[in-house]
């Protein structure tokens, strides 16, 4: 009966949602406000009716309804609670059905809005978005249905369909096969979630992007109300990415964060063109430039998100993240190539309406070096591009799929993200309009002086490596200029309003949430640069076959293997779990557990690292091998320097992102606006 | 979209060079994932079709090659030690072997997918497998089957045709049952 419900609930939804797109164009071609109004309501009724369905298979998955085939696929009895609630996105039907709610939210929250200087954007943003919902929905109704259950055929035979067929009797397993043990770490509970949130809220300023195309209200009004939503979208992606980097290096056991696969690229990419995005629809506002590549741009992270949930769950390429192969690739092949298409259609027909207001003047300018910000962001997009679709091609001409590994994107991404570092030094300090060398040398040269003096001390303190010592100089620049300038705008403040430095601080982020909230961003980028420095050009590791009593030792450190215990665990796990102890020099600095743990209900094993984590450094210690118990056990050892930092740095980063994002009065862009247009008017002749 | 005003001034049109530049380029990225999806979807080589010569490193760090065996019959096994399902079928495989064996009319190879080495060699000690068994390096031979999981088992006739498929684990009366049948066909 709740499956039936669910999917009953999920039918509606989908119907409300064609009925929503239809009215939204007839409205918007016949200007009959009714219509609209009733496709705003269909838009709004789509949520209750997801959640619904949501609340449905979320009942299912707790009750252990293991007649349900999802259900059955993805929990079982072992599970505690709220592992069965969150595989209601364990796995491919589940996590549509999922999306589809998260998009039919931000559906409802964009609609809620006040529209009344926007009207006119309405049934685009409607028929945008309800195509998109209805798209998704379609594969969970048609291909990916999670409330098909087992049936007992007359004949004998097992079938799987969403309603009893003729002479069926229900077939209810006693056990469900359980959610795979990798996906059972709180990094990749909250993992998927906010990439979806990320991926489901960049839809929102495609769709306004679009609506401004349709309707040729090319200024950029749908710039500054998408605004708040593309940092939005931009916190949940970021934060995804944090998340599953730090699942990775806790779970999967290579001492890494970041193995660039094609799933991860895949996420990667919208990230990289929206936040070229954030950077340049910041010149639109201020200068009226960059009209066309803005629209590209969201174009583009529209495109990428689709593209990124395609390549994940199609099965075109191999990753540790596919989902099985489904039947959903041919679907969604055909949804990118209507999507692509007609918004590339668009495009094009606007291009002469989209021309800029503005000319750039200087090539020092804000805009300037924000434009060549722009680009390398486009670089590491177009190395990320090629690398996921070289199989692809390479299968087409050489009938191999050959895949690249992590040196091609990172011996081709490196330069480019050292630039992306400078140039986040520098272009704080330029203005908008034109600088020249002069006034950006003012600014520039103490912090600068202040990184080199740096430098100099690390190169005495013994840091040979050219590579490392460029890394911490552009680190050190990025960090004095950015704290620089809070320190010149806050001391500013101080002398002009009296206010105490603390006060003045706050003040001023309150006053300018997007600048200093950027800033902060800048700073988390830095101190996750740290990290990165740290474990690309500085680890090291080892690996041996110890018996109990012996050691292993890397660098300054040493490991006593003391014994190991295999025992079970009332969950249903085997566990092997070593018993080490540290030591930093001679010093006992702690006692560390790695372990293996091997779950029964899915016939699954996981390695869970040991590791003594401190801001200098982290000693990272994977059992390998213990069955083989006669040579003594084998581990792996890992010396990861300076690695917290990005976790740090990764706070620091959603902190500025929350700063950024935080909803200030209304009222102020339209007043900065007015008189920066004044200002503009009486600069020209 | 009647009512809006269109700028009348300076409008530089854009060349219609780079809209038909800008459609190729899109149709041709369409091209190129829709034939990978195409690839992708192709599924596992169907039965009577030929099965393409490859070659199996085994674990002893001998070569196996296919292209050897031509007239033979070829069963191909697909197995892994973290699978339950195949420690089922594995002691059935070795019995099978061992009867056709002294013919020298059949190969068995014994196709390791995602595995780590220790755990593999302990499996095949443990069921006492003695037929050629190796790593599947870079899941190149199952990417070719297309498998779907394991175990699977692939008999290939003496034609060099798929004769038989399954699809989980397999049993001795299963595979000899079919293996009688394609040796009593003419090469």
């Amino acid at each position: 009966m709740v499956a039936e419900i669910g999917f009953g609930a999920l039918i509606v939804a989908f119907v409300v949602s064609i009925y929503g797109i239809v009215a939204g164009i007839y409205g918007a071609r016949r200007h009959a406000e009714p219509w609209l109004e009733s496709g705003r309501r269909a838009m709004l009724l789509t949520w209750p009716l997801i959640t619904l369905a949501v609340l449905c298979l979320v009942a299912l998955l707790v009750g252990g309804h293991y007649e349900v085939q999802y259900v059955y696929n993805v929990t079982s009895s072992f599970m505690p609670l709220y592992l069965k609630v969150t595989a209601l996105w364990g796995g491919q039907a589940g996590s549509l059905v999922f999306w589809s709610w998260l998009m039919a939210a931000f559906a409802s929250a964009v609609t809620l809005r006040k529209w009344d200087r926007d009207r006119e954007f309405l049934p685009w943003v409607i028929v945008v978005t309800l195509v998109t919902l209805a798209f998704f929905l379609g594969l969970v109704i048609f291909v990916e249905n999670p409330f098909v259950r087992f049936w007992q055929m007359p004949d004998g035979r097992q079938a799987v369909a969403m309603f009893a067929p003729r002479g069926a009797l229900p077939l209810v397993p006693m056990e469900g096969r359980g959610l795979n043990p990798l996906l059972r770490h709180p990094g990749m509970i909250l993992h998927p979630p906010m990439l979806y949130l990320g991926f489901v809220s960049f839809v929102i300023p495609y769709a306004f992007g679009i609506a401004a195309l349709v309707t040729g209200r090319t200024d950029d009004r749908w710039i500054r109300i998408t605004r708040r939503w593309t940092l939005v979208a931009w916190l949940f992606l970021s934060l995804g990415l944090i998340l599953g980097s730090r699942w990775a290096y806790d779970v999967l056991g290579w001492g890494g964060y970041w193995g660039w696969d094609p799933v991860e690229i895949a996420a990667f990419m919208p990230w990289l063109s929206g936040t070229a995005f954030l950077h340049s629809v910041m010149i639109q506002e201020k200068r009226g430039l960059f009209k066309r590549w803005n629209m590209i741009l969201i174009i583009l992270t529209y495109a990428l998100v689709i593209f990124g949930t395609f390549l994940t769950r199609s099965g075109v390429l191999s990753s540790v993240h596919a989902f099985a192969q489904s039947a959903i690739g041919p679907l969604f092949f055909g949804f990118i190539a209507i999507t692509f298409l007609g918004s590339l259609g668009l495009l094009l027909y606007r291009w002469n309406d989209l021309r800029s207001e503005g000319v750039m003047t200087s090539l020092l300018s804000r805009e300037a070096l924000f434009l060549l910000n722009n680009l390398l962001f486009m670089g590491v997009l177009v190395v990320c591009f090629w690398g996921v679709i070289y199989p692809l091609i390479s299968e087409i001409i050489t009938g191999q799929k050959v895949t690249v590994g992590p040196s091609y994107y990172e011996r081709s991404t490196g330069p480019l993200f050292a630039a992306l570092l400078l140039l986040m030094g520098i272009a704080p300090l330029s203005a908008w309009g034109h600088s020249t060398l002069k006034t950006l040398g003012r600014a520039l040269w103490k912090p600068l002086v202040a990184s080199v003096v740096i430098v100099v001390g690390l190169w005495v303190g013994g840091i040979r490596a050219w590579s490392a010592l460029l890394a911490f100089w552009l680190v050190a620049l990025v960090s004095l200029v950015t704290l620089y300038e809070y320190y010149r705008a806050v001391v500013a403040r101080h002398r002009r309003t009296g206010e105490n430095y603390l006060r003045a601080l706050w003040n001023l982020a309150g006053r300018n949430r997007r600048r200093y909230g950027g800033y902060i961003i800048h700073l988390g980028v830095v101190l996750m640069a740290l990290g990165i420095i740290g474990i690309e050009l500085f680890q090291t590791e080892t690996q041996g076959t110890v018996q109990p009593g012996g050691s292993l030792r890397l660098g300054n450190y040493t490991m006593l293997f003391q014994r190991l215990d295999v025992f079970d665990t009332q969950d249903g796990r085997n566990v092997a779990r070593a018993v080490v102890s540290v030591f930093k020099g001679d010093r006992y600095v702690g006692e560390l557990h790695p372990r293996r743990d091997f779950f029964y209900d899915s016939q699954q094993t996981m390695t869970i690292p040991g590791v003594r984590s401190t801001m200098e450094d982290d000693f990272y210690v994977l059992l390998v091998d213990w069955q083989s118990s006669a040579q003594g056990i084998t581990f792996k050892v890992y010396h990861n320097p300076l690695v917290n930092w990005l976790w740090v740095g990764g706070l620091v980063f959603i902190l500025g992102t929350l700063v950024a994002a935080w909803p200030d009065r209304e009222a102020e862009p339209t007043r900065a606006r007015a008189t920066q247009s004044l200002a503009a008017q009486r600069v020209r002749p | 979209m009647s009512t809006e005003s269109k700028p009348t001034t300076g409008s530089r049109s854009l060349s219609p060079v780079i809209i038909v530049v800008s459609f190729v380029l899109l149709i041709g990225f369409l091209y190129l994932i829709g034939q990978g999806l195409r690839r992708a979807y192709a599924g596992p080589i169907a039965i009577g079709q030929k099965v393409p010569a490859f070659e199996l490193t085994t674990f002893e760090g001998a070569v196996i090659r296919t292209a050897d065996w031509q007239g033979k019959v070829i069963v191909v096994n697909f197995w892994a030690s973290w699978c339950k399902p195949c420690e089922q079928e594995a002691a059935d495989l070795e019995q099978a072997w061992q009867r056709y064996r002294p013919g020298g009319e059949v190969l068995f190879l014994g196709v390791d997918y995602v595995d780590t080495e220790p755990e593999a060699r302990a499996f095949i000690e443990k069921f006492g497998l003695t037929y050629p068994n190796g790593p599947d390096l870079r899941t190149k031979i199952s990417q070719m089957f297309r498998i779907q999981g394991v175990p699977e088992t692939y008999i290939i006739d003496r034609g060099g045709r798929l004769a038989f498929v399954k699809k989980g684990p397999t049993t001795l009366n299963e595979i000899t049952g079919v293996i009688d049948q394609l040796l009593a066909q003419a090469p």
